[in-house]
């Protein structure tokens, strides 16, 4: 058997350096070719590393784009918060509490998950219209968080489902109050969870198109991903720089994966298997 | 007797002098606390409604409506009955997105199931930089899936085009594929980039549940003269059949609602080759400005994804019990 392992070891480290190659490969070529110019990336053949490298599609982006990123920040930064506010107590409330809705609330969210966001969106805009929430950042957020709520709630309780009960009782019996409790114990015990789903909240407003396509016309704002979808129209004249701002897009997601590589993995297996 | 007597006559004052303040205090407390529950739920309660139901039913009450531009700014319409099912329903382009849909997801599902599976197998073994590999390889499943759809846009291109150019540099083709432009291959490329974009989640799942699997039960089936396949035909995948029934409805509804992808890579074209649904109704709605046929076409896609709700929701049971 160990015999077999010297010989499993290296070839599975090779089939998975194969696999991760071509996996990562259109990642790669975005960011290679972010160095590059429109005629380099349209011209006869396919550059694997950029011929002439340079920063030019970069800082064309930050000054033609710099407000959408931030908009975009804004975005992401508000879709965490609201999924914060909403679905943590909610999750704690269903953890702790035998409501008679409980299971009805729980089998809702789970259908919730299913719904495609299109359907919601072609509704909203109507909805929108009439409420005076079309073009405005908390109309964009209320519709973005619509990804990472019921999602959130679940895994944020199958979580708290987990916590010792012992601790929770003895913080009732020291006389403290329900949101005294929650604040203080369950909160700070279910940190790792709530990591796992803010950042996924983050990503989902960072990352959302849907609803930026349908709820925003002409506004004074725009994210990413609607800047991004705008130079598809005029594909072959600033290709260089769409390719740029595809990497700003991408950015976060990597950066929150190295940052919070942990939570993440366990968060979403748990969300998806146990949730 | 007095004795007897002496309780029963007490009992009530006892009863009585209990219900006095300190049971109000109670009883008090107990609604205070009941409300200051429910108040951790109300805004939960409360976003489900605007965010789920207001739309779901909203949107029902759109496709039986005869809409127009100008109705928009009223919230209601005149009943059109079936009309705008009918009429949606009539057009080729809705019955080949419909059909296309259900190959899309098929595809999707079974290759993401092929590749994400070989990938946990992989995985599960011991090698140098393992945990590395597997962070890594969850990075497709968080990018932002329009910019997904663009950057394959770029790698799909006929000339210019890496994965072109990567064929042609493998002699496997002389000429470069028209990925984009014609209707095949443009199906094709929708279907590739949505794999790529399904692997991790596969992969991460099925890992996880591979992790679950007890050694013992390996070796034990091993000592009894087992080989590899058939440790994996016969214990694994029995074991961890649980995972690859929630990772197929999960992936069943992610794929038939995929919009982002397909408008980033080729809104739906060359001539409404790669329409599936979602971006189809998205089409009909707000560039057609026809959104009684748009909710028309909602609503199907929708019935078609709550088709995996009884599913999903038995495969949860677990946790509604625990209510």
């Amino acid at each position: 058997m160990s015999r077999q392992r010297r010989f499993t070891g290296p070839l599975a480290a090779l089939g998975a350096l194969v696999a991760l190659v071509i996996l990562l490969f259109p990642l790669y070529a975005v960011i290679v070719a972010s160095f590059e110019n429109n005629s380099q990336l349209l011209g006869t053949h396919y550059n694997f590393l950029p011929p002439t490298p340079s920063f030019a599609n970069y800082s064309a982006v930050i000054s033609a784009q710099g407000g959408h990123i931030a908009s975009t920040l804004v975005i992401g930064l508000g879709t965490a918060i609201l999924t914060l506010v909403i679905a943590v107590p909610a999750a704690h409330a269903l953890a702790r509490y035998r409501f008679r809705v409980t299971g009805l609330l729980v089998g809702g969210l789970l259908i919730a998950q299913i719904l495609p966001s299109i359907v919601i969106a072609n509704s909203l805009f109507i909805l929108y219209h009439k409420l005076h929430l079309l073009n405005s950042y908390p109309g964009l957020i209320l519709a973005d968080a619509s990804y990472a709520i019921p999602f959130s709630i679940l895994v944020l309780r199958a979580f708290m489902l987990g916590l010792p009960n012992d601790v929770l009782q003895a913080a009732r019996v020291d006389g403290a109050s329900e949101w005294k409790t929650f604040l203080r114990v369950v909160l700070p015990m279910s940190r790792s969870a709530v990591i796992t789903v803010a950042v996924f909240a983050f990503l989902n407003g960072w990352g959302d198109f849907i609803f930026a396509l349908t709820l925003l016309s002409g506004s004074t704002f725009e994210p990413l991903t609607l800047s991004i979808y705008s130079y598809i129209g005029e594909f072959s004249s600033n290709l260089g720089e769409a390719m740029a701002l595809c990497v700003f897009g991408l950015l976060p997601a990597a950066m929150l994966l190295i940052a919070a590589q942990r939570y993440i993995a366990a968060g979403l297996t748990v969300g998806s298997v146990k949730g | 007797m007095a004795r007897t007597a002496t309780p029963a006559r007490r009992a009530p004052d006892r009863r009585a002098a209990r219900r006095g303040p300190a049971t109000a205090e109670v009883s008090r407390a107990s609604a205070w606390t009941r409300y200051a529950r429910l108040a951790f739920l109300i805004p939960a309660v409360l976003y489900v409604l605007f965010a789920f139901a207001v739309p779901i039913v909203y949107n029902l009450i759109l496709s039986f409506e005869q809409t127009s531009p100008a109705t928009i700014s009223s919230l209601f319409a005149p009943f059109a009955g079936l009309s705008n099912y009918k009429a949606t329903l009539i057009q080729p382009v809705t019955q080949s997105a419909i059909a296309r849909t259900f190959i899309f997801t098929a595809g999707s599902l079974f290759f993401q199931f092929i590749i994400g599976f070989s990938l946990a197998l992989l995985f599960n073994l011991r090698f140098p930089l393992r945990r590395l590999a597997r962070s890594l390889i969850i990075i497709p499943w968080l990018l932002p899936l329009l910019i997904t759809g663009f950057i394959f846009r770029f790698l799909f291109q006929a000339e210019a085009g890496a994965i072109n150019q990567i064929l042609g540099d493998l002699h496997l083709i002389s000429h470069p594929i028209g990925f984009l432009t014609s209707p095949g291959w443009a199906f094709l490329a929708i279907l590739i980039a949505n794999v790529w974009i399904g692997i991790p989640f596969f992969t991460v799942l099925l890992y996880s549940a591979l992790q679950d699997v007890p050694v013992e039960l390996k070796e034990a089936a091993m000592i009894d003269g087992a080989n590899g396949w058939q440790r994996l035909i016969r214990v694994t995948l029995p074991i961890i059949r649980p995972v690859i029934e929630v990772v197929f409805v999960l992936g069943f509804v992610f794929t038939v609602k995929v919009f982002d992808v397909v408008i980033g890579l080729t809104q739906g074209g060359p001539a409404n080759s790669t329409q599936i649904l979602a971006p189809w109704a998205y089409q009909l709605s707000f560039q057609q400005f026809d959104y009684g046929q748009g909710a028309a076409l909602n609503t199907i896609l929708l019935v078609i994804a709550l088709v995996a709700a009884p599913v999903y929701i038995w495969l949860n049971r677990e946790s509604l019990r625990r209510t």
